[in-house]
């Protein structure tokens, strides 16, 4: 038993332990917020005039896409007829613009043939196929320069080569030279990451068939991606008359696969299983992880907002709280810890101590967790956020308070403190899983349907009542247990409490 | 007094939380009133990422430089606490970002001109343009959604971890936490900011983390008292007795760091932008260690003695050593007493206030026959 209190001691000081040095050797630490070291700022201009409805759509799609990136808070305003993003944290104003300023042109084209990429020999990726799980494309070694293409489509559907065929061929795919030579509204592109090339004809559809609420779904067991159509011309029509020709398989669409294309890439190229999307909900499946079905689903979702924007300019912006005001947060927020510390001391006498060690291991580890997100999704601390994890503090400290508290109980009822110390811990356990269970339900319920700074929030309380829960059971339990059997503990008043004669304690 | 700490100290305190409930319930209702009522009359002040506002942008030339536009807000008499001054840099152009809240049209072309006249520049280079809100109505929405289905879920999981009753009233009494600490902002018209929201959303985590725990001791007791004759009041009261301690010290634990915020961040260390949040936390976390004490538990109380089990014995109080003998042994003191206590009761009278100060400076005495 001794050893076993002793093991879980001595891991979880050596985890938190280990976890800070190795973030401190890797050289991750909390990244701050917008409000405390700046950022980039990234303007949209809208092309033309646009409806202030399809706008504000415009920025709950993009609020989306840069809050999938991470929990960094970030801001976004229309300002006058603009949507201004701000990004904490960006120093690379070209990684600003990446993330945000693809416009977000969709298309969809009939697949005439798809093809090893000579220039990206990875290893194919399997791409979604419709409907069930279809593998769209097959690795068939056929080259697009190969001189044995289709005519090019008659008039068939190709009602709506809008204005968005203006996509431009990338440079990359450049080496194959007789795509110059392509009939009239074919052209090839790259897989965006499946390493292939497409040779595609006309764009026959606009992201606009879709409403801007697609959305990946799992669906028997796998991850799919479900979007729904508009109705009538806007929309369902023209799915309807692209589908109809890939599922025929004719001389404009062999491969029976759409390509999905998102500024210049396909995303992916799922093959046709029905004619007609008559319940007006198309389904594309494949096997995707959770995050390319997502991204996919995104990318629909972006496709379908009918507004364009120029070219984004970025500039970066200045911190509007600056370095001081986090540094009194801290300052008093530390001082605040201090006199919690103080305060227990004198309250619970030597047993504080493991306070101070539970703390210090929580501490580690929230710092450790922190440091390593903001290095790899863009997690940013804002003011209210570190303030936040302070009050956190405070709170966490009530699943010492209530064990000391049924600890004192036991003695004072002339149980032993070796005797009270596993018997009290584990009717403390009891309480402090039921009330952090709802803090946790409370902190995912929040982080899943909300964004920004809500979504920040949920987080942090997340983080913290898993270091509750973790070092409560982990760190407490065994230290309060070791300590029991000491000879030390048990002498006398040592948590303030004499221990009651035993006429007392019976009254 | 001392005799007071001290036992309070060990936790024997025989305070009638369960009879005295009233008490509670009309201080929280009248400050429930007057936060409705507030709210009607004056509604909430609404910072600028909640409502939208005005954007300047200048070039930085001259003398035009984060503070002097903080210099020319000041001038015109615009309160700076929540105007965000931010300097953007693109190559070599650098421009000064004011963003504040909603300015009359005059207002805004005096500043205008003023922050012209200091970059040295026309009046045309001056940007001025409208700012939606950073918090759109969609979050709002979102977040009300969220809380909806997290309040259900978190009844659903109190109702199965505990009992439908307790989850009834934890979500009554964080509702009425909420309800003072928006109640305290709308009457004093403190600036709402995002910071704010997550304020209030951490006062609901920490009052029904603290309700979570006193329902625990409830529960505990519940079963202990299980086997003898003892009304829901008396549970109540003793349970509130026994997590007194526990309650208080979390509170002090709690409300330490951000009395240090409040003061020492924003007051010694100047730190503004603390403030409100420290303010808003100050309020909530008060509100919510009442709010365990003098609703939830009363309200369960209440509810409880409703119940089949409880019915029979509403009403009967063990107050002052009985409670501490209650809660010493487990068991109530003799029929004789709780006869006593109902034919008191049956009067009209209230059972006799006991001088609990002078009875109980010493542990209770083991019952006997005799007495009296």
């Amino acid at each position: 038993m001794t050893r076993r209190l002793v093991l879980s001691l001595v891991a979880i000081v050596l985890l938190a332990g280990g976890t800070f040095t190795a973030n401190l050797v890797a050289g991750n630490h909390p990244a701050l917020g917008l409000d405390l070291q700046g950022g980039a700022s990234v303007t949209m201009t809208p092309v033309g005039e646009v409806d202030p409805a399809a706008l504000t759509v415009a920025v709950d799609i993009i609020r989306q896409r840069v809050d999938s990136l991470g929990v960094a808070e970030p801001e976004i305003i229309r300002q006058g007829n603009t949507i201004v993003v701000n990004l904490p944290g960006v120093k690379d104003q070209q990684q600003a613009l990446d993330t945000i300023g693809r416009t977000g042109a969709v298309e969809m084209r009939p697949v005439l043939k798809v093809a090893q990429n000579p220039e990206n020999t990875t290893t194919t990726t399997v791409v979604g196929g419709p409907t069930t799980t279809v593998k769209g494309a097959t690795t068939t070694s056929l080259k697009p320069a190969s001189t044995t293409l289709p005519p090019p489509a008659g008039g068939v559907g190709s009602s709506r080569t809008a204005a968005v065929t203006t996509t431009t061929i990338p440079a990359a795919t450049a080496p194959v030279d007789p795509i110059t030579g392509l009939p009239q509204g074919q052209t090839v592109l790259p897989g965006r990451k499946d390493g292939l090339l497409y040779l595609l004809g006309p764009a026959e559809a606009t992201g606009e068939v879709f409403s801007n609420d697609s959305s990946a779904q799992v669906d028997a067991g796998s991850w799919v991606v479900v979007a729904k159509l508009r109705s009538g011309a806007a929309g369902a029509d023209v799915w309807n008359a692209l589908s109809t020709k890939c599922f025929a398989g004719g001389a404009d669409c062999p491969t029976k696969a759409v390509a999905i294309i998102l500024d210049g890439e396909v995303i992916s190229a799922p093959t046709v299983q029905t004619p007609t999307f008559d319940n007006g909900s198309v389904q594309i499946s494949g096997s995707f992880s959770q995050t390319e079905a997502k991204d996919l689903a995104r990318v629909l979702q972006f496709g379908a907002v009918p507004v364009k924007f120029d070219t984004p300019t970025v500039q970066t912006v200045s911190a509007s709280l600056g370095e001081d005001s986090l540094r009194a947060a801290l300052l008093s927020g530390l001082i605040g810890v201090l006199l919690v510390l103080l305060f227990l001391l004198f309250y619970y006498r030597l047993l504080a101590i493991v306070v101070v060690g539970g703390l210090g291991v929580s501490g580690l580890l929230l710092w450790s967790v922190i440091s390593w997100l903001s290095k790899t999704n863009g997690l940013a601390l804002t003011l209210s956020g570190a303030a936040g994890i302070i009050v956190s503090i405070g709170v966490t400290v009530d699943s010492y308070v209530v064990f000391f508290e049924k600890l004192k109980d036991d003695v004072q009822q002339g149980r032993t403190l070796r005797n009270s110390a596993a018997r009290g811990f584990e009717r403390a356990w009891r309480t402090i899983l039921a009330a952090d269970t709802v803090s946790l339900i409370g902190a995912v319920v929040l982080w899943w349907l909300t964004v920004g700074s809500v979504r920040g929030f949920a987080f942090f309380l997340g983080l913290s009542t898993m270091a509750d829960m973790i070092v409560s059971y982990f760190f407490t339990r065994p230290a309060v247990l070791l300590l029991a059997k000491t000879k030390l503990f048990n002498r006398g008043r040592v948590l303030g409490v004499a221990k009651a004669k035993t006429s007392e304690a019976v009254a | 007094m001392a005799g007071g700490m001290s036992r309070l100290f060990r936790g024997e305190t025989t305070v009638n939380f369960y009879g005295r409930r009233n008490l509670g319930f009309i201080a929280s209702g009248l400050l429930l009133i007057v936060t409705v009522g507030s709210l009607f009359t004056q509604g909430l002040n609404l910072g600028i990422d909640f409502k939208g506002g005005v954007a300047f942008e200048v070039p930085v030339a001259g003398t035009m430089s984060e503070a002097k536009a903080k210099e020319i807000l000041v001038a015109n008499k615009i309160k700076t606490d929540n105007v965000k001054i931010q300097t953007l840099t693109s190559g070599t152009t650098k421009r000064v970002r004011i963003q504040l809240g909603d300015l009359p049209t005059a207002t805004r072309t005096t500043i205008q001109e003023a922050l012209a006249k200091s970059a040295k520049a026309t009046v045309n280079d001056v940007s001025v343009s409208t700012v939606s809100s950073t918090w759109g109505r969609n979050i709002t929405t979102k977040a009300i959604k969220a809380l909806l289905i997290f309040f259900l879920i978190v009844s659903l999981f109190i109702a199965w971890r505990f009992e439908w009753r307790m989850a009834l009233s934890a979500i009554i009494a964080m509702v009425h936490d909420v309800g003072i600490s928006v109640g305290v902002y709308s009457v004093f018209k403190l600036e709402v900011t995002p910071a704010t929201v997550v304020a209030f959303l951490t006062i609901l985590g920490f009052s029904l983390y603290d309700t979570i725990v006193v329902f625990d001791k409830v529960q505990d007791n519940n079963e202990r008292f299980s086997g003898s004759k003892v009304s829901y009041g008396d549970i109540v009261n003793v349970s509130m007795n026994q997590v007194l301690m526990r309650s208080l010290n979390t509170s002090i634990a709690a409300v330490l760091p951000v009395l240090s915020l409040l003061v020492l961040g924003s007051g010694v260390f100047g730190a503004i932008a603390l403030r409100e949040f420290a303010l808003a936390l100050l309020v909530g976390l008060a509100t919510g260690a009442y709010s365990s004490i003098y609703i939830a538990s009363p309200l369960l109380g209440i509810l409880k003695e409703r119940s089949d089990q409880y019915r029979s014995m509403r009403g009967h109080l063990s107050l002052g050593v009985d409670m501490a003998h209650l809660m010493h042994t487990g068991t109530p003191v003799g029929r004789r007493a709780s006869a006593r206590a109902a034919t008191e009761a049956s009067q009209g009278g209230i059972p006799a206030p006991v001088a609990v100060e002078t009875l109980l400076s010493h542990p209770p005495r083991p019952r006997k026959k005799s007495r009296r």
